[in-house]
């Protein structure tokens, strides 16, 4: 990417931010259609003291059900990759599971496991789960044959075609894999706790809607966006790290 | 055709099994034979909320499909504006736009307009994205082709850009399908009395086990009219693509 992309892009950012906060002044819009930017900052500064815990909470359950789900993926995807009768079987069914979008089972993660930070976890972890667990499968499978029949020669057993071929070969899928799923972990946060929670930016922005509260609800999702950044600008960070030659 | 229902129907006979054979508390997992008779005994309602989620849902997924093309064909004649705007785009999508359901319900109101909204915001993202890619990965030499024998932009377009990125758009537009659906049952949410995502949430609130699987059972449904309709869709349009 070269300077005069990245400027042209900031210019953008400013423009419409700028654009933003004129027409809402400008054609004086009420608060319902759209607060300014300078009053969600100023409602965001001003309830910290509330908003703080929640993100944390969020933070710690999007985390931790995201490390779950991407060492489960992982591991998943290379049991499989080892047994390809057992994936002829399973992989069809997993992927018509995975067609049902997560807001239609969210409730039952809440029946089973209660409105605490479990049902969360659980969730994100099953989500990210889903989406490591078929991109790294991807790129175990889809490896050159000419390369497997080279080690096979040399001797090279399942396990040791795994390690030294496979894994490496696997590794820009598995890093997509983990990148997009930074952003699906958030959002299968928010959407659990919007169900019922006792704290967290999706309870939060709930409760705003039902109150009305509207320059809460945008003040909430200005820091679950921050989050969420910031999370995919280190995993993607550590991708460019370890996937140096992408 | 039979294809696509032989995992299905090898999930329901795993499903049924477990349940028999680890007598599992229908708390957690109820029999199949007990949902499918509890959706036939109250089809019309199940039928309704199927018929409202779909039409929410493929309306937001059908803008959001044409809105992604058009912006993509917009960007590739106007590269200044894509530096700009796209941008833009990608940070909107780290942004867990699904809170903006809220915000969109408070726009429209309880309406189909509002879900069929929030759907259109999921979808149109990645068939912009997609369709660029598609587009950018055009040779060169064969628009320079087209070109000498004198083709205008808009014939470079039609002839040549469009038709080379449709297999990427409809990979797009198959991962839409499910991310509007979850836009549309979201949005229902906010309080909406018709609807899967209606359902869903009378059934959780009620403990009702064996409703809220029947309303699992109806998203994946409407996911699934979706899909196929993409699919369909995909075999007249890239009907080449057989020959790969």
């Amino acid at each position: 990417m070269n300077r005069a992309v990245i400027l042209r892009g900031i210019l953008g950012a400013v423009l419409l931010i700028g654009a933003w906060e004129f027409s809402v002044r400008f054609f004086a819009l009420p608060q319902w259609i759209l607060p300014p930017p300078s009053g969600i900052l100023a409602t965001a500064w001003s309830g910290r003291a509330a908003l703080l815990p929640a993100a944390a909470m969020t933070a710690y359950e999007a985390l931790s059900g995201y490390a779950i789900g991407a060492v489960l993926g992982v591991g998943l995807a290379m049991l499989l990759a080892l047994a390809a009768p057992l994936r002829a079987v399973l992989l069809p069914m997993v992927v018509a599971v995975n067609s049902i979008p997560v807001a239609a089972y969210a409730p039952l993660a809440l029946l089973w496991f209660g409105t605490g930070a479990l049902s969360k976890i659980i969730m994100v972890a099953f989500i990210v789960g889903f989406t490591v667990f078929l991109n790294a499968l991807d790129g175990l499978t889809r490896v050159d044959p000419a390369a497997i029949a080279l080690l096979r020669s040399f001797g090279a057993g399942r396990l040791r075609l795994l390690w030294t071929l496979r894994l490496p070969a696997a590794l820009p899928s598995i890093a997509t894999g983990l990148r997009i799923s930074t952003v699906r972990a958030m959002i299968v946060t928010l959407v659990t706790e919007m169900l019922g929670s006792q704290l967290g930016l999706g309870w939060t922005i709930f409760q705003a809607v039902l109150l009305i509260d509207f320059l809460q609800v945008w003040a909430a999702i200005l820091v679950a966006s921050i989050i969420s950044l910031l999370f995919f600008g280190v995993v993607s960070a550590i991708e460019r790290r370890v996937v140096f030659w992408r | 055709m039979l294809r696509a229902a032989l995992p299905i129907l090898l999930l329901f006979a795993l499903w049924e099994a477990a349940v028999v054979g680890l007598a599992i508390d229908p708390f957690y997992l109820p029999s199949i034979r007990v949902v499918a008779a509890a959706m036939q005994a109250q089809s019309g309602f199940y039928l309704d909320a199927y018929l409202v989620t779909l039409a929410e849902a493929a309306l937001g997924f059908a803008m959001g499909g044409l809105v992604g093309v058009a912006s993509a064909l917009l960007f590739t004649r106007l590269p200044m504006v894509k530096d700009m705007v796209l941008p833009i785009f990608i940070v909107s999508q780290t942004v867990p736009v699904i809170a903006f359901g809220a915000i969109v319900v408070l726009w429209f109101g309880n309406t189909l307009m509002a879900k069929a909204a929030i759907a259109f915001y999921l979808t149109f993202f990645p068939v912009t994205i997609n369709t660029l890619a598609g587009i950018a990965a055009v040779d060169a030499r064969q628009v320079a082709l087209l070109r000498s024998f004198g083709a205008g932009q808009g014939a470079v377009m039609r002839k040549l850009l469009l038709p080379a990125a449709l297999p990427r758009i409809f990979t797009a537009l198959r991962l839409s399908a499910s991310l509007a659906l979850a836009g549309a049952i979201v949005g229902e949410w906010f309080g909406a009395t018709r609807g899967v995502g209606a359902m869903l949430l009378a059934a959780m609130f009620n403990e009702q086990i064996v409703s809220l699987w029947a309303s699992i059972l109806v998203a994946a449904a409407v996911g699934g009219t979706l899909f196929a309709a993409v699919a369909l869709a995909e075999r007249a349009m890239v009907f080449w693509r057989e020959e790969l």
